[in-house]
């Protein structure tokens, strides 16, 4: 039959586990975040490369891509004319160097971010070793119990 | 918080001010006759309509004064307009706030030699200010309403509500009141554990049923619970969902009657930008909503959701969740937020 103690021990273990899993739950989140953010900066930098690509194509003609990996080649009308989600749903439209610089400045935000969630998310997982560590510890002294009283 | 937001409206303010300071110092340069001010000519702090020539040379002369005009900073709110757009502040809000910054400094009076910044972050802090609503006192809530004062926590899946729940369960124990906190969220699994772990981690009692249960029952119980036990106040946590989820929104409806809360919280992520404006619109024309709490706004270097929120949905923001700890959760105070993003340029 379980002492006491043992029984505490038992509830400690079980504690440590659920907030393993709590902070196991809220490290997905984000990593989930991360991705997010690193999706974002990628697509900021293909935008940067093609819009860049725009003003130099000869007769304004780029590649466009139409999903499923297929492309064709489509005429730029204004290469020099770039509508730009600003923020808050708005739109505006910007010349192709500003829109540039504009998507410059977001992949710094962003990357800014990234560095926070980064630290965040290490700070998380060096709190989940340390429980990981006591709940090890806590399994070796109840296993040591068990070996004791048998 | 709101690094970025703080960075853009700190270059938009030396941006308005070197416009008005830039259209006042010629006139400034210009010998000015010192006689002293007839008695009876009357100032008045500030004009919105568009001054004459005629008239800015009199003040200047007369009352050694400078008008500013619209034209004068036109292109300087043009760029603030931007500025705030790009920072996710919505669109109705960001005009707003132009036209309270607009009304403040076209007409507006300057003594030659006062402070052109002073007078751009004054009508800054004042726009921002009105936008941004008076905050929302929990503790002065809670002493002046009847007790046990019950809180129902809504949102979407995955913003933080739970944490939220546990966070601002802290506060108030720490603030002196006695807590309770019900395990309304019975649908996702581990919700129920995950809030018996907080309860347990800050030494707050938890109702709680099994997972499945009917979350009314449990908040419910979590009221009579506080009613016999003299508890100060109820947190009740629910599921997360989304607006056009019917059944779940039904769901609501039905704790919404049982526990009649008193206050209804809606609870997203301030990293969500002009989203959670949107969700927190749509909420509230569904289920209602008393109160704003923004999660992760420490993730968050724009800061559109917090300045827009309150004005979009005409609710106050409570509490900005700052952190991964207990504490991490502070009430939110406007004028503390305002001095933050334009102070120490």
């Amino acid at each position: 039959m379980a002492t006491n103690t043992q029984q505490a021990e038992q509830r400690e273990l079980m504690m440590l586990q659920q907030y393993l899993k709590d902070y196991g739950q809220q490290a997905e989140i984000f990593v989930e975040q991360l991705n997010l953010l690193e999706n974002g900066r990628m697509e900021a930098f293909a935008a940067i490369e093609a819009l860049e690509a725009m003003v130099v194509a000869d007769d304004n003609t780029v590649l466009l891509q139409i999903g499923g990996g297929a492309s064709v080649r489509a005429k730029v009308l204004e290469p020099e004319k770039v509508l730009v989600a600003i923020g808050a749903e708005v739109v505006v439209e910007r010349s192709n160097k500003d829109a540039v610089e504009f998507l410059k400045e977001r992949i710094m935000e962003m990357e800014a971010s990234q560095k926070r969630v980064s630290e965040t998310l290490d700070k998380l997982r060096g709190q989940m070793n340390e429980i990981n560590k006591r709940l090890e510890y806590g399994y070796q002294k109840s296993m040591a119990g068990r070996q004791e009283e048998e | 918080m709101f690094e970025g937001l703080r960075e853009r409206l700190q270059a938009a303010r030396n941006r308005l001010s070197s416009s008005i300071g830039a259209v006042v110092a010629p006139l400034a340069d210009q010998p000015v006759v010192t006689t002293p001010a007839p008695p009876d000519v009357s100032k008045e702090p500030a004009k919105s309509a568009a001054p004459s020539f005629v008239d800015k040379v009199k003040v200047l002369v007369l009352e050694r004064e400078l008008i500013v005009s619209d034209k004068n900073i036109a292109d300087a709110l043009s760029e603030l307009e931007l500025t705030l757009l790009e920072s996710d502040v919505a669109l109705p809000v960001t005009d707003a706030i132009i036209a309270h910054v607009r009304k403040s400094l076209v007409g507006k009076h300057r003594k030659i030699g006062e402070s052109v910044d002073a007078m751009v972050v004054s009508a800054l802090k004042a726009a921002l200010l009105q936008v941004l609503g008076k905050g929302f006192d929990l503790k002065e809530y809670i002493t002046t309403h009847p007790r046990p004062v019950k809180i129902l926590f809504t949102g979407v899946n995955g913003t933080g509500k739970t944490t939220s729940v546990a966070k601002i369960g802290s506060y108030l124990h720490k603030q002196g009141f006695s807590v309770v906190i019900g395990a309304g969220d019975t649908y996702r699994a581990g919700a129920i554990e995950q809030i018996a772990v907080h309860a347990g981690r800050i030494g707050i009692r938890i109702i709680q049923h099994k997972e499945g249960a009917d979350p009314s029952a449990v908040l419910y119980d979590t009221v009579q619970y506080a009613i016999s036990h003299k508890i100060d106040v109820v947190l009740a946590d629910t599921a997360g969902r989304f607006h056009t989820k019917s059944n779940l929104m039904n769901q609501l409806e039905k704790i919404k009657r049982v526990m009649k809360p008193d206050l209804v919280v809606y609870v997203d992520e301030a990293v969500a930008g002009n989203d959670a404006v949107i969700r927190a619109a749509e909420f509230d024309r569904t289920v209602g909503a008393d109160a704003i709490v923004l999660t992760k706004a420490d993730m968050d270097s724009r800061g559109g959701a917090a300045i827009s929120i309150a004005h979009t949905i005409g609710k106050p923001l409570m509490f900005l969740g700052v952190g991964q700890g207990y504490d991490d959760i502070i009430p939110f105070d406007p004028a503390g937020v305002v001095d933050e993003l334009l102070d120490g340029a």
